[in-house]
C-alpha cells in the first residue's frame, strides 16, 4: 500500500511488478454443496500477491463469501488446492491453519461473555503465549485500533458501539500477527459515517502492516476504495475481471463488469485518489494563544475573508471573520463559526467532495490523525486532480501494456 | 447547522460550568447507587422475609387451634422436620441425576452429526411437560409393583420417577440453550482456530448457561411439587402429612403440609434464582 502515497498510477504499477511474490494461490478451487446442481464455486484460480488487498466483489449469490471461507477452510473445498506462502494447506489440520490467518466477519462475532482483553487474546491463548506477552500484545493492539486499553480492556462487548466492536474484531484478528487476513464484509453492518472512518483507518494501518488481505464486499465503491486489486466475480465465482481499480473503471473487460461497475465511473475515480496525494493550499491561520490584535493585523494585511483559528494543539477550532476579530467581548474560542468538513489524508477525494458539499463551504480542512491542521483542500484542487487523472490514464495504459503483455482479461 | 460566518447565539445562553456539571453527575450517580442498593436489598431479602412471615403465621394459627390427639401426634416438630428433610433429599437426588443424564444428552443431540434429530427430541420434550405427574407416577407405581426385580417401596422408585418426569424439560432446555448461541460467534471461534471441543467448552456452554439453568430451576420446582406424591411409594416427604390430613379430615394437618410444600418450592426457586444469577456470565 505504500505505493499509494504517490498519486501517480505508474508508480503503483511499478511496485506491483517488483513484489511479484504470491502469498495465496487458489488452484481450481471448487465447492459443491450437497443437493445442489451447480457448484457454488466453480474452479476458481487466483493468485493473491503478498502485501496487497484483493477484493472479491460481485452480486449476491455469486459465491464470493464461499470462496473466501474456503481459504481458511471454514467451508471445506470439494476439490482444488489452496497454497499459502508456498505451502499446500488443503489437507493440514484446519485449526492450526486458522491460527495463522486473521478472520474478520460482518457480524463480528465477539464472545459476549468475556471481556474485551480476553476476546483479543483468543489466538494468543490458543497458541499458548505466556501472560505477560499476551497482555502486552492486547494493550498494543487496542491502542492500534484506537481504543485506549485502560478504558476498554475490562469492558464487555455489549458495552461497546458497533464501530468499536468491529475495531475489537480487527484487533482480535491481528492478535498473533498473522501474515494473511480474511475479511468478509467487515464494514457491512456499520453506520455510513463510522464506516468511512473505519475504512480510512484500516487503510492507514495497512500501509504499516503490509498484510495480505482478502476482502469480500458486494459494494463496488468499497471495492474501488479498499482494493489494490479487484476480482469481479460472476455466478459460480467465475472471475469476470481481475485487475487494479483503475483498469476496471477505465477498461471493463466485458459487459458484466461494465454493468456491475455501473454509471458514474468518473465520479468513482475520485475514490482512487487520496487527499494526501493532492497538494493542500495554505489557509490564513491564527492560534488561540496569540494576541487578538496580532491576529487582526494579520487578517487585515491578507486578502482572506476568513481566518482559521487553531487551538494549542493546532486543531482547527473556528472560522473567524473581520467583525469577530474586532469584537472584544466574546472569547475567540466562541467567536465565528465552528469548523466543518474535516478530512484525513487517508480519505479519498470523493469523501472530501462529499464533506465540502455537506459543509456548503467549498473547502475542506485537511487534518492529520490527531486532528491537527495540515492544510486546505478546495474544490478547484479536485477539478484539477480529475483532469490530471484523465491525462495520466492514457499514459498509464501504454505503460501497463508494455509491462504486462498477458493482461488478465478472460477470453 | 448554519454555514454563514456569523456567530451562533448558543454561546450567549447560561451554560453550567464543567465543575457544576461534574457535581450534578456525581450526585446523580450517588442517587442511582443508593436506589440500586435498595432495590437489590428488596430483591435478595424480600422472598426469605415473606416465607418466614408465612411460616410464623402458620405457627401462630396452628397454636390457636384446639388439636385433638391425632393432630397433635402428626404435627410434631420432629415429624415435620424429618419429612421436610426427606422431601429435600428426594428433590436434590432426582435433580442431580437428571442433570447428570439430560445435560450430556442435550449436548450430544446438538452436535452436527445428530443435529437433524434435534427437532424430534425438542418436540418430545415439549410433549413430556404436558404429561400429568400423577399419571406418570401411577404408571411407574404399577410398573415397580408388578416387576419383582424392582424395589416397590422406598426412595429408589421415587427418584427414578422424578428423574423421568423432569428429564425432558431439562433435555429440551439444554438443547434450546445451545441452539440459541449466535452462530457467528461460533464461526468466529472456529475461524480463529478453536477446536470443536474448545468451542463447546469456552463458548457454547457458558452462553447456554442461562437457558439451561432456567430449565434446572423449573425442574427443581416441579420436583418439589411432585415429590409430594412420594408417599405413594412409601418414600416419605411432606406428602404424608398432606395425605394424612386429607384422609383423616384434619384441616390443620392438611393445611400445614400444603403450606410447607409451597414454602419449600418457593424457597428452592429463590435459591436456584440466586445460583442462576451467580453462574450467568457477566457480559450477557
Amino acid at each position: 500500500m505504500s505505493d499509494q502515497t504517490n498519486g501517480d498510477p505508474l508508480a503503483r504499477l511499478g511496485t506491483d511488478a517488483e513484489t511479484g511474490e504470491t502469498m495465496i494461490e487458489l488452484q481450481e478451487l471448487t465447492k459443491r454443496f450437497p443437493g445442489q446442481e451447480t457448484p457454488a464455486v466453480d474452479r476458481l484460480s487466483l493468485s493473491i500477491p503478498k502485501g496487497e488487498i484483493v477484493v472479491f466483489v460481485g452480486p449476491s449469490g455469486c459465491g464470493k463469501t464461499t470462496s473466501l471461507k474456503m481459504i481458511n477452510r471454514i467451508i471445506e473445498p470439494s476439490s482444488g488446492h489452496i497454497i499459502i506462502d508456498g505451502e499446500d494447506v488443503t489437507d493440514i489440520d484446519p485449526n492450526h491453519l486458522r491460527r495463522r490467518i486473521g478472520y474478520v466477519i460482518q457480524q463480528i462475532g465477539l464472545f459476549p461473555h468475556i471481556r474485551i482483553a480476553e476476546n483479543v487474546a483468543t489466538v494468543p491463548h490458543l497458541l499458548g503465549w505466556d501472560k505477560d506477552r499476551t497482555r502486552e500484545r492486547v494493550d498494543e493492539l487496542l491502542d492500534v485500533v484506537g481504543l485506549p486499553p485502560e478504558q476498554y480492556r475490562e469492558r464487555f462487548p455489549k458495552e461497546l458501539s458497533g464501530g468499536q466492536r468491529q475495531r475489537v474484531g480487527g484487533a482480535r484478528a491481528l492478535a498473533a500477527d498473522p501474515p494473511v487476513l480474511l475479511m468478509d464484509e467487515p464494514f457491512g453492518a456499520i453506520a455510513p459515517i463510522t464506516r468511512t472512518r473505519l475504512q480510512n483507518e484500516f487503510l492507514r494501518l495497512q500501509t504499516e502492516l503490509q498484510k495480505t488481505i482478502c476482502f469480500v464486499t458486494h459494494d463496488i465503491d468499497e471495492a474501488i476504495k479498499m482494493g489494490d486489486r479487484i476480482a469481479i466475480l460472476q455466478e459460480g465465482s467465475r472471475v469476470a475481471q481481475f485487475a487494479t481499480p483503475e483498469e476496471i473503471l477505465t477498461h471493463p473487460a466485458n459487459d458484466f463488469v461494465e454493468d456491475f461497475v455501473g454509471t458514474g465511473a468518473t465520479l468513482k475515480r475520485l475514490k482512487l485518489t487520496r487527499v494526501k496525494e493532492v497538494e493542500p493550499t495554505e489557509a490564513l491561520t491564527g492560534r488561540v494563544d496569540e494576541d487578538r490584535e496580532t491576529l487582526r493585523q494579520r487578517f487585515d494585511a491578507s486578502d482572506w475573508t476568513a481566518m482559521l483559528l487553531l487551538d494549542r494543539e493546532n486543531k482547527p477550532l473556528r472560522w473567524l471573520r473581520g467583525p469577530d476579530l474586532r469584537q472584544q467581548d466574546r472569547p475567540l474560542e466562541k467567536a465565528g463559526v465552528r469548523t466543518r468538513a474535516l478530512v484525513e489524508p487517508q480519505a479519498t477525494l470523493s469523501d472530501a467532495l462529499e464533506e465540502m458539499l455537506l459543509g456548503a463551504a467549498g473547502v475542506a480542512i485537511v487534518v492529520d490523525r490527531r486532528g491537527a491542521y495540515r492544510g486546505l483542500l478546495d474544490i478547484d484542487a479536485i477539478i484539477t486532480s480529475i483532469q490530471t487523472m484523465k491525462d495520466a490514464q492514457a499514459e498509464y495504459y501504454r505503460a501497463a501494456k508494455l509491462a504486462d503483455p498477458e493482461d488478465e482479461v478472460p477470453a | 447547522m448554519s454555514t454563514s460566518l456569523t456567530p451562533p447565539d448558543s454561546s450567549d445562553r447560561v451554560v453550567p460550568t464543567d465543575a457544576e456539571r461534574r457535581q450534578t453527575a456525581r450526585d446523580e450517580d450517588a442517587a442511582g447507587v443508593r436506589r440500586a442498593r435498595r432495590a437489590s436489598l428488596v430483591r435478595y431479602l424480600g422472598m426469605p422475609l415473606f416465607l418466614a412471615l408465612v411460616l410464623l403465621g402458620l405457627f401462630l394459627w396452628v397454636g390457636t387451634q384446639e388439636l385433638d390427639s391425632i393432630e397433635a401426634r402428626t404435627l410434631t416438630a420432629e415429624n415435620l422436620l424429618g419429612q421436610t428433610r426427606q422431601h429435600i433429599t428426594l428433590t436434590l437426588y432426582s435433580t442431580f441425576f437428571v442433570l447428570l443424564l439430560a445435560v450430556p444428552l442435550g449436548i450430544l443431540a446438538t452436535r452436527p452429526r445428530l443435529r437433524r434429530y434435534a427437532p424430534v427430541i425438542i418436540g418430545l420434550g415439549n410433549a413430556g411437560q404436558a404429561i400429568p405427574s400423577l399419571g406418570l407416577l401411577a404408571l411407574l407405581f404399577y410398573l415397580f409393583r408388578t416387576q419383582p426385580a424392582l424395589p416397590s417401596t422406598g426412595p429408589f422408585p421415587v427418584v427414578v420417577s422424578l428423574v423421568g418426569y423432569s428429564f425432558l424439560p431439562i433435555l429440551r432446555n439444554t438443547m434450546v440453550g445451545l441452539d440459541q448461541v449466535d452462530r457467528f460467534v461460533l464461526e468466529a471461534g472456529k475461524g480463529m482456530g478453536m477446536s470443536n471441543r474448545k468451542v463447546l467448552r469456552s463458548i457454547e456452554l457458558p452462553l447456554a448457561v442461562p437457558v439451561v439453568l432456567a430449565g434446572v430451576r423449573t425442574a427443581l420446582v416441579l420436583n418439589v411439587g411432585t415429590a409430594a406424591l412420594a408417599f405413594l411409594f412409601g418414600g416419605g416427604g411432606l406428602g404424608e402429612t398432606i395425605f394424612a390430613g386429607f384422609q383423616l379430615r384434619r384441616t390443620p394437618v392438611l393445611i400445614t403440609g400444603a403450606i410447607l410444600v409451597a414454602v419449600l418450592a418457593l424457597l428452592v426457586d429463590y435459591l436456584a434464582g440466586l445460583i442462576e444469577e451467580k453462574l450467568t456470565p457477566k457480559g450477557l
